[in-house]
Formats: structure tokens, sequence, C-alpha cells
């Protein structure tokens, strides 16, 4: 098979960057309603699921899976989104794309473990909440005293970026589950996967 | 959506090349996750988060200088006049409020303006410039022309459900979604295909150079205000490490 990524190839990474990207923002809309705040990393790879199952049936060949997570990577950053979010938007769909090639794109115990791995690039977007903030807080002590700043710290603790972690991978695992079923019940009759 | 729609749309009234924009659009990210507040940092700071501001209002973007001029506004005073006076959970409420928005709006006020204003083959012109890959470049081109595509099909969906008597809102979540979406999905690739086939048969993919109708370049407001972000960035670079 010729592994070279041709045209087609080019218009389907487009076409389902777009329908992801749309998904996940839709979903991530909700997160201004300040309750479901927290569910956000779990609730949009679980939505976006059934677009990247629907992806993975046209995808066979290697960097598909990457070229799309640096396009979601751009996107974000050409709207303004921490910079932060490129090395996780490239480094974590290379990833995904690696353990998706193992199973061929079409095994469905690497498809769930990529599409975990795959979804961890919208750590990017949180980081610098939790990290790269000791000289933010520094001149924060300076300018508006210990209290505010001790105030800011207190709910952004490391650990709760580690559970942010853990709250994707479920939401991309239980979203491969129910993509799939989804697949199985329209696309497949349809003759489209 | 609205800032993706209107990126078809010629209204530049301050024309400035892509590159610049994006250049802005990063040192503006930049400075302002990585913070500081007190001295020459919060004067930069300050200067790049002002930038959005001049650039809507000569666009003529009043709406959404107003409304970014009100919430940073809002959370500067937040931050200087109600914090000493408020305890518990107000006192938390606002330092979420003025402490972690006022980092993250500028930026998003920055990208707004500039998919606002750039159109999507300004945009490729300067990809192309810059050196991106072609396997970066047609799918960016093939999923900015989508957006509005996928907010059609979507409108449509919305219609056709209102005719048969289904609404969204009452009623199981995940069957609204599978009833949306899968619509949606199945709609869109099929518009999909036939814009892969409509596009090889205009030569996408095949060898040989294509040319951009859109003529980007840099003018004198370009590297002024490229000289301005690069120094200021430059400055807030060397005040963080002294």
């Amino acid at each position: 098979m010729d592994n070279r990524l041709s045209a087609k190839d080019f218009i389907n990474i487009g076409i389902f960057t777009a329908l992801y990207f749309l998904l996940f923002f839709v979903t991530g809309m909700i997160g201004y309603v300040p309750v479901f705040m927290l569910l956000i990393p779990a609730l949009c790879p679980f939505v976006a699921a059934v677009a990247f199952m629907l992806y993975l049936t046209r995808v066979n060949k290697f960097g598909m899976v990457t070229i799309m997570g640096t396009l979601l990577g751009l996107l974000m950053m050409l709207t303004g989104h921490p910079w932060t979010i490129i090395p996780f938007a490239i480094g974590f769909p290379l990833l995904a794309d690696l353990v998706l090639k193992a199973g061929n794109y079409r095994n469905w115990t690497s498809i769930r473990l990529g599409y975990i791995l795959f979804s961890q690039w919208l750590m990017g977007l949180v980081f610098p909440l939790f990290f790269m903030r000791d000289s933010y807080f520094a001149s924060l002590r300076d300018g508006y005293g210990d209290t505010y700043a001790d105030t800011l710290l207190s709910i952004t603790p490391p650990w709760v970026f580690y559970l942010m972690f853990i709250l994707v991978a479920v939401g991309a695992l239980a979203g491969a589950y129910f993509g799939k079923a989804l697949l199985k019940k329209h696309f497949q009759r349809a003759g489209m996967a | 959506m609205e800032l993706i729609t209107s990126a078809n749309r010629d209204l530049s009234a301050f024309p400035l090349d892509p590159r610049t924009k994006i250049l802005l659009l990063l040192c503006a990210n930049v400075v302002i996750i990585g913070g500081g507040f007190s001295g020459t940092a919060g004067i930069i700071r300050a200067l790049f988060a002002s930038f959005p501001l001049f650039l809507l209002l000569l666009e003529r973007k009043w709406r959404a200088a107003a409304f970014y001029t009100l919430f940073i506004g809002t959370a500067m005073a937040c931050e200087i006049l109600l914090l000493q006076r408020t305890a518990g959970i107000w006192n938390l409420l606002i330092v979420i409020f003025s402490g972690i928005f006022s980092r993250f709006v500028p930026g998003l006020v920055m990208g707004f303006y500039v998919v606002s204003t750039t159109k999507i083959s300004e945009f490729i012109a300067a990809m192309e410039r810059l050196r991106f890959p072609p396997a970066l470049i047609i799918p960016f081109a093939v999923m900015m022309r989508f957006f509005p595509t996928v907010k059609e099909e979507s409108a449509a969906i919305g219609d056709a459900m209102k005719m048969r008597g289904i609404r969204m809102g009452g009623g199981n979540a995940i069957a609204m979604l599978e009833y949306r979406v899968v619509p949606l999905l199945i709609s869109t690739v099929k518009i999909g295909e036939e814009l892969s086939a409509a596009a090889l048969t205009r030569g996408l993919g095949g060898p040989g150079k294509r040319t951009n109708i859109c003529e980007i370049g840099f003018r004198l407001r370009d590297w002024t205000l490229c000289a301005i972000a690069v120094s200021a960035l430059l400055i807030w670079m060397m005040g963080g490490t002294a």
C-alpha cells in the first residue's frame, strides 16, 4: 500500500478536524455554566468521540491523526488560547498515532487507548493555570498582597491538573464506546463505516 | 460561530499582513499568560492587553471593543476596589473572575480580531510564505471552508427536527446528541466527498506550485507594529530573567 498521504486524505483530515473541533467547541460552551466547568475535560472528548471514531474508518496511513492534532492546536492558538497548546496538540496525537498504527487503525484495543491519548491534547489549554506561574505569582504578591495570591494558588493546586488527565481519559473511554455504538447502529448500516 | 463564518467577508478597514497579526497574537499570548503585575512587566502586560482594543477600534468593531473594555475594566476594578473589602465566598469569586479571566480574555479577544478580519485565502498565503508544509495547509484550508457548511447543515437539521416536533432541551441528553450529531456527520461527510471530487478535478494534489489570488506584503504599519511587539517582548523577557 502507498504510504504517502494523498489529496483525498488531506481533504478528509480537514473535514473531520472541522467536525471534531465544532463538536468540541459547542460542548465547551456549556463550561461557562460554572457547575459544569469541572465536567468539561470529560464531556468534550466524550461528545467529539463520534467524529473521531468515524474519522478512524477513513484513516489508514500514519500521520493523519498527528496532522489533525496539529491543526487543532493551530486553530486554538489562532483563536487566542495559550501557546502551550501546541506541544500538547502535537505530542499526544503523535503518541496516539503510534498506538493506532500498531493496531492498523482497526484494532479495538488500540483505538480505545489511542483515543484516550489523543484527547489529552486539551490539557495544553489549562496547563498555564497550574504551571509556569512562579513569576506570575511572585509579581502578584508584590502588587496585590499575599491573600489574593494564596487564594488563587489554593483553588488551582497541581493535583487538580492530574485529576483532569484522569477525567479526560474517562470521558474519552466512554466516548469511544458511545461512538462505536453509534457507528454500528447508523453508519455501518448506511455503508459509511 | 460568528467569528468563523465572518472570516469570509472582506471587512478590514485597517488591513494588516496576516503574518503581522499572527506575530502580535503570539507576543501577546506569551506575555499575558506569563503574567507580571508590577513594574515594567505590568506596563508591558497592559500594553499587550490594549493591543486588541486599538485594533478592534481601527476595524470599527465598536461592539466588540465596548464589550472588551467593559470586561477588562470590571475585572481590574474588582481587583483594585473590591478585593480588600470582601471576604469568604465573594472574595473567592472575585479572585477567580479577575485573576483567571484577565489572564485569558485579552488573548481570546486578540484571536477574535485575527480570525474575524483575515480571509481564509490570506491565511493560506501567509502559511505558504511561512513555509508550512502542504500537509498542513491543504487540510487547514478545507477545515476553514467547512465550518460554515457544518453550521448550515446543523441549522437545517434543527429545522427538520422542529417540523417533526422534536425539540432540544427536554428529554434524554444522549438521545438528543444522537439525533443531532448523526445526521450532521452523515450529511457533512457526503458533502466532503463531493468537495473532494471537485477539488481533485481542479488539480488539487497535482504536482506544481499553486498560486494564490491574495497579495500579502509588509507595509509600514506592519513593520511598526512588529517592531513595537518584538521590542516589548524582549524588554519583558529581560525583565523576567533579571
